[in-house]
């Protein structure tokens, strides 16, 4: 597992540092340190991750991470110093698959990178079935009426725990655990917010999701009937 | 009989009841509103002045219209009289029956003559002459009571007309007020008589009873008049304060741009200006106070955003230095292992001071969920027990066997309770610390206790204070930041509830966190003592723990505020 990651970050001496961890563990850096260059970056370096920080000169994170987003699912995780409730949950929404409050320890970064890149090598092809949508775990497909719907690779791995179980209902903390990796309980904001984005794509109301269901007061379920 | 007095007690005592009642509602109307009391202040004073000069003026009518007819009566019988007089000393009637005869027609002449019929009286002066003529009179003998003995004598006293004022019984039970006019006549042969006039002042009564009629209904008039001119004055009076009070309601309840509408130049209009411009500059001020407070948000997330970078590069730094302490020389290693544990502390000092700088901005939110507190208390014991393990103090866990359910926001109570458990075991000296979970309708309770070396009453007053240490001298080597107590109140206050203190010398301390269970309760009291009982507390050794004085007890309202 080894990949290269881009980080966008003005602050050279952190780039720089980050840099020689990432290095230790033998991924590959890529730096960019203004917000106008970013996507450049991006698009000539073909990063398997992006490690993104949320003040930049020139764009700020939130643009990049919706200009990335636009044209690619590749994995997202902010650099945040605010611990502001707004700042936060305005990254997650613009399309960031996670983030990572400063200050952090190097084994937090290389934990929340490791996650991210995790791809589960199932040996045997696994075809789901939720609600009308046929996802192929293997082929990282999600297709309705043989149309393919794109996903991140974190919606997609959302999706999947949900439909392996679909008689089971998810807290938030367990999602958490599931496809963040989080030991302990974490920012729920984080499910929440791609509850939201996963079902901006898969659901035909999102206002009335049929899939990915609410149960109140607990947390989510694969929706019984696809209507 | 008892019955009978029992309902008449009872009855006495609803009335009683109802009065009170209805004097509390007219107490409450009177001082609750300016216009019912200046209303009626003037409707009293105008009944009073309007009774007073009503009685003067009837009082004075009534007078002159007596006096009036009094005087024209005395005129007019004085003139009969005359008349009369004349008349007998020019006849020369033999005989006594033409004497009778006489008087007969000269007392139903007087009658026809006088203005209103009176009653005439022709009534013989006694101890003269033998009786020769009888008394005459027109009037029903019944009337015969108000010629009295002693109007008699008071007429025969001497020639002049002599008058007084009767009640003359009418039919139907009732008084006419009436005169009686004297005065003597000689008849020749016949000695010495009186003659008597009873005049009715009936027309006179129905006159007056006339003009009061009307004074009375003027009266009322005015009352009314008086009271609908005071309502509506104090109206126009009490209008403007009304809405200003309305906007000033307004104003309080937070809508700033809330403003009265100007009218006019009068005193009203005055008020109105002078209350916009308070409000104008109350809402400049609060505007101001809350750019203040925004820019110290701003501030407070900007340094924190400006030192936070710079640490994390030197953290990352110090963990590979750290990590490669090995092929290090030892001063360098020890350096790298000095380096690390004091950027730990050097990172919650910064993370303390950015909480207490959200709370002091007013940017602190409660982000509450309903929980069962228990397994947030679970939880964070759970995280303290390997640091329980290495002080070996033993940690007791008392949980209510029924979930305890309550709005608290899990992150700022988790804190709170890491806080006191690390601060108790820290202090605990090997002893056991207790941990008790309560909670009765209105509130959940939460005690941490541990029987170290406890603290003064002077200790527990500063406990709270920031960057305060029990005992300075050894306060640096247990680590934390000092600010730990100090945001873990602001958190329960935060959540609308207390967290106090209790400590002696020696038998350590005590901290109690009350939480209401639903936003919007108003604490009053806590399901748990803060003061452990006597019996509780196996380990009081020292001296000066002999005995709990309640006196000495530190003030908790003060703590708990």
């Amino acid at each position: 597992m080894r990949g290269r990651i881009l980080v966008v970050d003005d602050d050279v001496a952190l780039a720089e540092m980050i840099g020689i961890v990432l290095r230790s563990e033998g991924f590959e850096p890529l730096f960019c340190a203004h917000g106008d260059e970013a996507l450049g970056a991006f698009r000539a370096g073909q990063p398997d991750l992006v490690l993104l920080d949320l003040m930049l000169p020139g764009k700020d994170g939130t643009e990049i991470c919706r200009l990335i987003r636009a044209e690619s699912g590749v994995p997202i995780v902010m650099l945040t110093a605010k611990s502001d409730t707004v700042d936060i949950v305005l990254g997650l929404e613009s399309g960031a698959d996670d983030y990572i409050p400063k200050p952090f320890k190097p084994k937090e970064l290389i934990a929340r990178v490791r996650t991210r890149l995790r791809r589960p090598d199932e040996p045997t092809p696994e075809h789901l079935t939720i609600g009308d949508l046929e996802v192929d775990v293997t082929g990282h497909r999600v297709t309705r009426a043989g149309q393919l719907i794109p996903l991140t690779p974190l919606e997609f791995d959302l999706l999947v725990a949900l439909a392996r179980k679909p008689w089971q209902v998810f807290t938030r903390e367990v999602l958490l655990e599931r496809v963040w990796g989080y030991r302990h309980a974490a920012d729920t904001r984080l499910v929440n917010v791609h509850v939201q984005r996963l079902r901006s794509k898969i659901e035909h109301d999102p206002e009335h999701p049929e899939i990915v269901v609410t149960v109140r007061g607990v947390g989510y379920k694969a929706g019984t009937d696809g209507s | 009989m008892s019955s009978w007095q029992g309902r008449v007690r009872r009855t006495l005592l609803l009335t009683r009841w109802r009065t009170v009642q209805a004097a509390r509602a007219v107490v409450y109307h009177w001082r609750a509103s300016l216009q019912v009391r200046v209303i009626t202040s003037t409707l009293v004073v105008g009944i009073t002045a309007l009774v007073v000069l009503g009685g003067y003026l009837s009082d004075r009518i009534r007078d002159g219209l007596f006096d009036q007819r009094v005087q024209q009566l005395l005129e007019e019988s004085a003139r009969s009289t005359q008349g009369a007089q004349e008349n007998l000393s020019a006849s020369s009637v033999p005989t006594e029956a033409e004497v009778q005869a006489l008087f007969y027609a000269l007392i139903r002449a007087l009658k026809a003559s006088g203005s209103g019929e009176p009653e005439v009286w022709l009534r013989r002066s006694p101890g003269d002459v033998p009786v020769l003529v009888n008394d005459v009179s027109t009037a029903d003998r019944s009337l015969d009571v108000l010629i009295t003995p002693e109007l008699r004598t008071t007429v025969r006293s001497d020639d002049l007309q002599r008058w007084t004022s009767v009640g003359i019984p009418v039919l139907d039970g009732g008084v006419d007020p009436g005169v009686v006019i004297g005065s003597v006549v000689n008849v020749p042969a016949a000695g010495q008589y009186e003659l008597y006039y009873l005049y009715s002042l009936r027309p006179e009564q129905t006159t007056l009873s006339f003009v009061q009629r009307v004074l009375a209904l003027a009266g009322v008039g005015l009352v009314v008049l008086l009271g609908a001119m005071t309502w509506l004055v104090t109206r126009q009076a009490v209008q403007p304060v009304r809405t200003a009070a309305g906007v000033a309601e307004r104003l309080a309840d937070g809508h700033l741009a809330e403003r009265m509408t100007v009218k006019g130049v009068d005193e009203m209009a005055t008020l109105a200006r002078s209350f916009n411009e308070m409000a104008e500059s109350l809402e400049d001020q609060i505007g101001r106070m809350e750019e203040m407070s925004h820019l110290q948000r701003r501030f407070v997330s900007d340094v924190s955003h400006e030192l936070r970078t710079p640490l994390t590069t030197i953290r990352m730094a110090a963990e590979v230095i750290h990590a490669a302490r090995g092929g290090l020389d030892p001063a360098a290693a020890r350096s790298a292992e000095l380096l690390t544990t004091q950027l730990d502390r050097f990172e919650d000092l910064l993370a303390d001071l950015l909480e207490i700088s959200r709370f002091d901005a007013g940017a602190a939110m409660l982000d509450a969920e309903r929980r069962d507190v228990r397994d947030v208390v679970s939880r964070t014991v759970e995280q303290a027990v390997p640091l329980a393990g290495r002080r070996g103090v033993w940690l007791s866990v008392d949980l209510p066997e029924v979930p305890v359910i309550a709005d608290i926001d899990p992150r700022r109570i988790e804190r709170v309770l890491r806080n006191l458990l690390v601060n108790a075991i820290e202090h605990a000296e090997g002893r056991p610390v207790d941990v008790r979970l309560a909670a009765d309708q209105r509130a959940i309770a939460l005690v941490v206790r541990d029987r170290g070396m406890g603290m003064t009453q002077d200790e527990v007053e500063h406990v709270f204070d920031r960057f305060w240490r029990a005992d300075p001298a050894r306060a640096r080597t247990t680590g934390g930041t000092g600010l730990g107590l100090a945001i873990s109140i602001e958190d329960a206050r935060l959540h609308g509830g207390w967290l106090e203190a209790w400590g002696r010398s020696g038998q350590g301390a005590s901290f109690r966190l009350t939480l209401p269970r639903r936003a919007g309760i108003v604490l009053e009291g806590s399901p748990l003592p803060l003061v452990p009982e006597r019996d509780e507390t196996p380990v009081v050794a020292s001296s000066l723990g002999a005995g709990l004085d309640p006196a000495g007890l530190p003030d908790l309202d003060r703590l708990g505020a």
